[in-house]
Order: structure tokens, then sequence, then C-alpha cells
């Protein structure tokens, strides 16, 4: 039919491949800050989006992301029921691209000692907590877009991340 | 000042810091704290964090495979192993012959074990493993065939042909098609012609491409672009199925009992496995569900961990 519909219609290869390149990251990001394992996030990814495909006759693209966000969701819940996750840092966060530096040595040590502290406080968070404080500061969304994903207040979310600044400070002060 | 560094300090201060949301005073006030710049670093530490990078591409790329490689048939594998099978269903047929000696006829198939036949109108059924089909030997009035299990159809012109299943009915003017009717579990996949599927008072039409599935009162419909179903050239394929139904075809195609079955059946499988090498299917399904498990030496027993 128009040329419009086709535009968002999502059997489209073309229009599939965008969205795909468009949310698979932040989807992924989204489910590892949630659920802590990047590995099992990247395969909650692919199974929502060859679901997402499958039913894409189904499925408006304006639905589409929410409809793959409610999908992956549901998979990462039904996967934690079995093996509780620890949040998992090692090789998934990554420091600062570390350009060649003048710094001393000793320097560059302690540097590297608070790095250390710092991902293990980001993993000591309750979940909630450390879900939004991830979502802001390294997906850099607003916090109305971090309430809109969690169905839940914008002033839920601002208590959440200063509880977390609050526990990460702590942490990060004892360790 | 400190009241408001309190984790549950009320206006959630650290926020509004953050969001450049405090007035003048305040943020005199904090930056002359003693916490102040602990925060600042934190911060400036934090959002210099990277998480791994993605290969969107190739993330991309092992979303299409699933879709169509591991479905897609090769053309070629059919023929042997479809003259071969075809010698066993002749056996099959006068065996049911002599034991019935009614004017129906019965075909059942065993663990592992598929069977050609060909109907009184010409047109031909494949059985899959541990799957039973009933019909009258006549079919001058109508063409009609009772299925417990999974079938293939590929259907001859002429009158109305119907599949009775306990989950539903499917009526066809020539075509090929896929009915599974396991438990629960009722799907049909039309692969050429057009189907009539009737489920629960529910009819659908499908054409050429489409699938049905109701699993309990759930259902859905997608499109299935494959020539003809995966186990026929011995590969079993799933789309988000309950586990439950991908460890009932394990234990159908290989003659196993698995033990220690997950109760949770909330966990949904896409994927496939092959149906002529047990190890493999059970590294294939097992690895993915992270759940480790040990066969017994005859191979008979399955014990999930």
């Amino acid at each position: 039919m128009s040329l419009d519909l086709d535009k968002n219609n999502i059997c489209k290869e073309e229009v599939f491949d965008t969205f795909f390149k468009e949310q698979a990251t932040p989807l992924r990001n989204y489910l590892y800050f949630k659920f802590g394992d990047l590995d099992q996030a990247e395969d909650i990814v692919q199974e929502a989006f060859i679901k997402l495909w499958n039913n894409c006759s189904k499925v408006v693209l304006e639905k589409a992301k929410s409809y793959l966000y409610t999908v992956a969701v549901n998979k990462g819940i039904s996967m934690m029921r079995h093996n509780q996750v620890k949040f998992k840092y090692k090789n998934y966060i990554l420091g600062s691209k570390s350009e060649a530096t003048q710094e001393s040595p000793e320097f560059l040590m302690l540097e590297k000692e608070y790095h250390e502290k710092l991902k293990r406080a980001i993993a000591s968070l309750p979940e909630r907590q450390r879900e939004v404080y991830l979502l802001s500061r390294i997906e850099k969304k607003t916090y109305r877009e971090i309430a809109e994903l969690s169905g839940v207040s914008i002033k839920a979310i601002e208590k959440l991340m200063h509880k977390a600044l609050v526990k990460m400070r702590k942490e990060i002060g004892t360790a | 000042m400190l009241e408001k560094l309190r984790d549950d300090a009320e206006g959630a201060f650290l926020s509004r810091w953050l969001n450049n949301e405090l007035t003048p005073e305040e943020l005199a006030e904090f930056e002359a704290h003693p916490e102040y710049k602990e925060y600042k670093k934190i911060i400036a530490e934090t959002d210099a964090l990277r998480i791994k990078a993605y290969d969107v591409d190739k993330a991309l790329q092992t979303v299409k495979n699933n879709n169509e490689g591991t479905l897609k048939q090769k053309e070629r594998k059919v023929i042997p192993l479809l003259a071969t099978l075809s010698v066993a269903a002749s056996i099959a047929i006068l065996v049911g012959l002599f034991i019935f000696n009614t004017s129906k006829i019965s075909h059942d198939t065993g663990f592992g074990e598929q069977k050609v036949v060909t109907l009184p109108d010409g047109s031909e059924m494949i059985l899959n493993a541990k799957s039973s089909a009933k019909y009258d030997k006549d079919w001058s009035d109508n063409r009609l065939v009772n299925l417990d299990g999974e079938a293939y159809f590929k259907v001859k012109k002429g009158s109305k042909f119907s599949v009775k299943t306990a989950n539903g009915d499917v009526t066809v003017l020539g075509t090929q098609f896929n009915v599974t009717s396991q438990d629960e579990l009722f799907q049909v996949v039309c692969y050429e012609g057009k189907v009539s599927v009737s489920s629960r008072k529910h009819t659908e039409i499908l054409t050429r491409g489409e699938a049905f599935r109701r699993i309990e009162a759930e259902q859905e419909q997608w499109n299935e672009n494959v020539e003809a179903p995966s186990w026929i050239n011995n590969t079993s394929s799933f789309h988000s199925v309950p586990i439950s139904y991908v460890l009932q075809e394990i234990e159908e195609q290989y003659n196993l009992k698995i033990k220690n079955k997950p109760l949770d059946n909330t966990i949904i499988y896409t994927g496939t496995f092959p149906n002529d090498n047990l190890d493999v299917a059970l590294k294939t399904v097992f690895s993915t569900l992270d759940v480790t498990y040990t066969l017994s030496e005859d191979k008979k027993t399955l014990v999930l961990k």
C-alpha cells in the first residue's frame, strides 16, 4: 500500500534493522543494570528481538519498544528466579580510555584502586538503586526517562538516586 | 546540611544537586561541606566508566540467522530420507491391516521414529516420533484423519480434507501443512495453499507461510517462511515454547526418561536440536539453559541438575 505504512511495518527488513540498531544497545545496558549479567542481557536482547520479528505483523512500530522491553524484562525475571545473580562487573565495566599519561606510577596505582572500590560500591547497591544510578550516569538518561521506563514517579527516581549516592560514598569511604 | 545528606532525607538533595537545581545558598553550603569532594569524585569517576562494547551488527546477524538459517530447509536432504522411510511406512500399513482388519487404519510411531504414509486418496502424511494417526479405509465420502502428536501433510486436491485432534480441527483444500497436538499445545503451520483451523470455538484461516498456535488459553499467530517443518530433516525446532514441550520432544525423539525436570514452566525456549545425535542435542538444549546433566550408561535416563 502506501509508503507511509511500509515505513512503520516492522516486518519490513529495513525497518526492523533500523529499529534493532537504535534499540539493541540501550536495551542490553538496561537489562545489564537491572539483572547484573551482561552476557545474559545480550542473550535476552536476541530472544526479545526474535520474538518481535515472529510477531511483527501484530506489533506496530510505535508499540514495538514497549513490547520489546516487556518481553525482555519478563524473560529476565524468569531467569533471575532460577539463579540470583550478583552484579557482575569484571570485564563488563571498563575505566575511561587511559591515554599515555605523565602521571606517576603511584598516582596510577591509586587511581586503579579507586576504580576497583567504585565498581565494588556499584555492585553493592540494591537492585533498584543500581539500575537508576547507572541509567542516569552511564546511559545519561533523565529522571523522567527512567521514571517512564520503570513505571514509577519522577520523585521516586530522585529518591532512589539520592539514596544510591549516599550509599556509594559510605561504601567507598569504608572499603 | 548533615540532615540533608542522610540517606532517608526528604527532598532528594543529591538528586537535585546533580540536576543543578540547588539554590545558590544551598550549593555554597554544600561545597563547603567535607563530603562534597567525595561526592564530586564519585560522580566524575562514574561518568568516565564505559560498558563493554556491543557488536550490534553481529547481534543483528545472529537474530536473523536464528529466524531463517536454523529453520531453512535443505531440499536435497529430503529425498533419500523419504525413500528409506516409505519402506517403513508400507510395512506399517500391512501390519495395520492385519491387526485391525476393520475399516479403520491406524499408524503409530515409536521413540525417534518417523513414518511416511500414503493416505487412501493419494495424499501424503509424515508422522513424527511418538505420534498416532487413525482414519477410515474408505475415503469416498470424507477425508478425515484423527491425530495425536505431530504430522506433516501434503494433501491432493479434492473434497474437504480434515485433521481432528483433541485440541482442535484443521480443514483444507489441497495444501501442505504441519499439525502438532501435544497435551495442551496445538500448533498448525501452513506451507502451501489455504487451511482453516478451528480450536476452542475459534476459527482462523491460514495461508502459505502462516502459523497458528495455542498453548493452554494463550493464542498466537506468526509467519514461518520455510518450505517444510524442520523435523522432516531430522531437526526439532521451537519458537518460544514452554520448556516442558522441549523436554518432552527430547524424550520422544531419543526414548529417554528425563528426571528432575524443572518445575517452572515459565522458562521459554527458542532454538533447534538434531534428532539423530543425542550428544549434540543435549549439549545444544542444556547449555543454553545453563543446566548440567548426567546420562546413564544405557542412554535411557537423563538426570538434570
